[in-house]
């Protein structure tokens, strides 16, 4: 470490790369925290975690109560053991608010512009948006279903647009604008549980339905532009650049008659190739060319897909699916990477939140009970981060700090750390604000 | 679940073989392909010690998970399954067993697989149906995905002749097609008269893992497992053990 600051300093190591190695060390050596402690006063399992964007200062956790709480995790509220551990106790915490939500919030996240606002959507049907400072509700939209997930682009700068993913088929965009559905989006034949914007585009949605299939939709257009396939593989992680023979295999695409068709994994197109699969002979009904992927019956997992992420250079998506199987796309050629994760099992029933580090060398997949770390190139497990008594169901990786957070169902949320070392010479103790020099103290002593 | 491996059996365990490419190397050279990847050589390998069964004569075939165990580096076995499913070298088959087993079968043994099935099943209807070999030539040579649309099955069976619905069900009686509940408008391809197999598979599945379970602290000395036969599956023992030991059901340890 030393050596790369004098590195740095004499001009032998350029600033961005002694940054992102020291970044990565941290990353890869993560363990349960030696000097942070959430406490979580939730009563029920904890469902969606999200650091905002803006600082990297204030985490948002929404759990199965109705309850929410907001914690600084910059600066502690107290201290113990000596000050070795510090203590984070919430900020808020709303579980009995007279507009509140009745039933589990599934989901809880930050405005991205600023932490004035928050999104909440819960199994009551209701997505709700709260002013962080006065805690009260401003806008309330009925969904029809239970919502399992909503999102807000971090891109935008001319929509405020939430994306909710509910357990009715189609996809709705409320507008905090205006305080209306400003469109639905049709495609999926199920549920939807997950749903990203992308980190390329502010127009680009990714969804991913109960029915196992992932769906690229541009809100400016109607209809869904592109279907992951998991049988759409490329060998590597980017297709080859020359046009080999060696196509996709449907021939289907061929024949097809009169419709712009993209030609495959091997040769790339810039941004419109439509990866259409559609049958001959519905092809003779004519069908608005947006909702001809409504046939596509294409799926990404041969269960639902439970998770999505996004990487942040916004190239590649992975996605979590009930088959157990974590799979690595790659966008803009929409084909399966064929990166192979071990993994025994995924918990099936409910919505899980992936992470990636920033320079996306690292997945954390919460895996039943553990967090699970792989190299996402190689698809090796790195580190199995085992600390929660039961399931866990989310995790975020805060690039700020290298800091990890998970919640799982036993209402905790626990915090992953590089190892700080701990000095033990009582000299520290005017860092400590309450006890001086109580390392030599016993509890008995006077 | 842990079953405990001892360093005297290792000459006969699954992984040293695998070390010995050698050797293998000989008898394979004799083909078109002289440059093999793990995945080739553990595929033949398999392939070569898969179990007589006496009841059905079936053509060998490897279960994906048991690749998996024998070859480290997991995503580079997709990848080059992918290329030889790509190439027609394998066909890749769905089964019905679990989430998501696949089997794995060498085109050559596929094609003897599907003729001896027709065969039985044209003498047992006394006829002659050309929509078997319109099904050989027209789309397994031209679909190596594990599944087909409705239509596109009837469009390829076109190509041979006019295609009536009963010709479907006739495939669907041979086993050389299976619906299964993901999708109603999909057929999935599947290998004929396999059925007592999967069974076996399943229940020796779950009978070793049941035996296992049952010991004091799960876990057992390879070298005492071997030698076990199952009772409910035809497949032996090491057939199982490769399968679990893949798919992250049990895993060894060296004492």
């Amino acid at each position: 470490m030393w050596k790369e600051i004098g590195d740095r300093e004499s001009g032998k190591l350029r600033p961005n790369s002694f940054i992102t190695r020291i970044r990565s060390n941290r990353a890869s050596s993560l363990h349960l925290s030696n000097h942070k402690e959430l406490v979580s006063s939730h009563r029920g399992s904890v469902n969606s975690l999200q650091v905002d964007l803006t600082e990297g200062r204030y985490l948002l956790s929404g759990a199965a109560d109705a309850s929410l709480a907001i914690y600084d995790i910059q600066r502690a509220t107290d201290y113990e053991a000596g000050g070795l551990i510090a203590k984070h106790k919430p900020i808020l915490v709303d579980k009995q608010h007279q507009n509140g939500h009745k039933y589990a919030i599934s989901t809880a996240i930050w405005y991205p512009i600023d932490t004035g606002l928050f999104v909440t959507g819960s199994y009551d049907h209701h997505i709700k948006v709260w002013d962080t400072n006065t805690t009260q509700v401003v806008m309330d939209f009925k969904m029809p279903g239970k919502v399992y997930r909503t999102a807000m682009s971090s891109l935008a700068t001319s929509h405020m647009l939430i994306a909710a993913a509910t357990e009715d088929v189609q996809v709705r965009l409320c507008d905090m604008a205006s305080g209306a559905f400003a469109h639905t989006l049709s495609g999926h034949r199920d549920g939807v549980m997950a749903v990203e914007w992308s980190t390329s585009s502010e127009w680009i949605l990714m969804t991913g339905g109960c029915d196992g299939a992932i769906r690229f939709w541009d809100i400016r257009r109607a209809g869904c532009f592109s279907v992951l396939d998991q049988s759409h593989s490329q060998l590597g992680r980017r297709p080859p650049l020359a046009d080999k023979s060696t196509t996709k295999v449907s021939t289907s695409k061929a024949r097809a008659p009169q419709r712009k068709v993209g030609s495959g994994s091997s040769s790339k197109h810039s941004g419109t190739s439509k990866i259409l699969k559609h049958a001959k002979g519905s092809a003779k009904q004519r069908l608005h060319p947006g909702l001809l992927t409504s046939q596509d019956r294409a799926t990404a997992h041969y269960g639902a897909v439970l998770g999505l992420k996004a990487t942040e250079d916004g190239m590649y998506l992975l996605s979590a699916g009930s088959d157990s199987r974590l799979r690595l796309w790659d966008i803009q050629s929409g084909c399966n990477t064929l990166v192979h994760y071990e993994i025994v099992r995924l918990q099936t029933s409910k919505a899980i939140q992936l992470a990636v580090t920033q320079d996306s060398s690292i997945v954390f997949l919460p895996c039943m009970t553990s967090v699970k770390a792989f190299d996402v190139w190689s698809g090796q497990s790195r580190m199995t981060l085992q600390g929660h008594y039961e399931n866990v169901n989310c995790c975020f990786y805060s690039t700020h700090d290298q800091e990890l957070y998970t919640g799982g169902n036993d209402r905790q949320i626990l915090v992953w750390s590089p190892l700080k070392l701990i000095p033990d010479d009582a000299d520290e103790c005017d860092r400590r604000t309450e006890q001086p020099s109580a390392v030599d103290e016993d509890n008995w002593s006077d | 679940m842990e079953t405990n491996n001892t360093p005297s059996t290792s000459r006969k365990r699954v992984r040293e073989d695998d070390d010995s490419v050698p050797e293998s190397n000989h008898s394979l050279s004799l083909e078109d392909d002289l440059i093999f990847s793990d995945t080739m050589v553990a595929l033949h390998m398999m392939r070569a010690q898969f179990p007589r069964i006496d009841k059905v004569i079936v053509e060998p075939f490897v279960l994906q998970s048991q690749l998996y165990s024998s070859v480290k580096d997991r995503t580079q076995v997709d990848r080059e399954l992918e290329s030889l499913r790509r190439e027609k070298v394998l066909r890749v088959f769905k089964l019905n067993t679990g989430q998501d087993d696949h089997a794995l079968m060498f085109m050559e043994d596929y094609l003897k697989q599907m003729k001896r099935a027709v065969k039985s099943m044209e003498t047992k209807k006394q006829g002659v149906f050309p929509v078997f070999e319109w099904f050989e030539v027209h789309v397994i040579h031209s679909k190596p995905e594990p599944c087909i649309g409705h239509q596109e099955l009837l469009s390829l069976l076109s190509v041979g002749g006019k295609v009536k619905d009963e010709d479907i069900s006739l495939l669907i009686n041979a086993g050389l097609l299976t619906r299964q509940l993901i999708d109603s408008e999909m057929y999935w391809f599947a290998i004929p008269n396999i059925g007592s197999v999967l069974k076996g598979i399943t229940q020796g599945r779950k009978e070793l893992l049941s035996l296992l379970n049952r010991k004091k602290y799960k876990e057992m000395m390879l070298a005492i497992l071997e030698k076990k036969r199952l009772r409910l599956s035809p497949l032996d023992m090491r057939f199982h053990l490769r399968d679990l030991l893949g798919s992250g059901h049990l895993k060894t340890i060296q004492t």
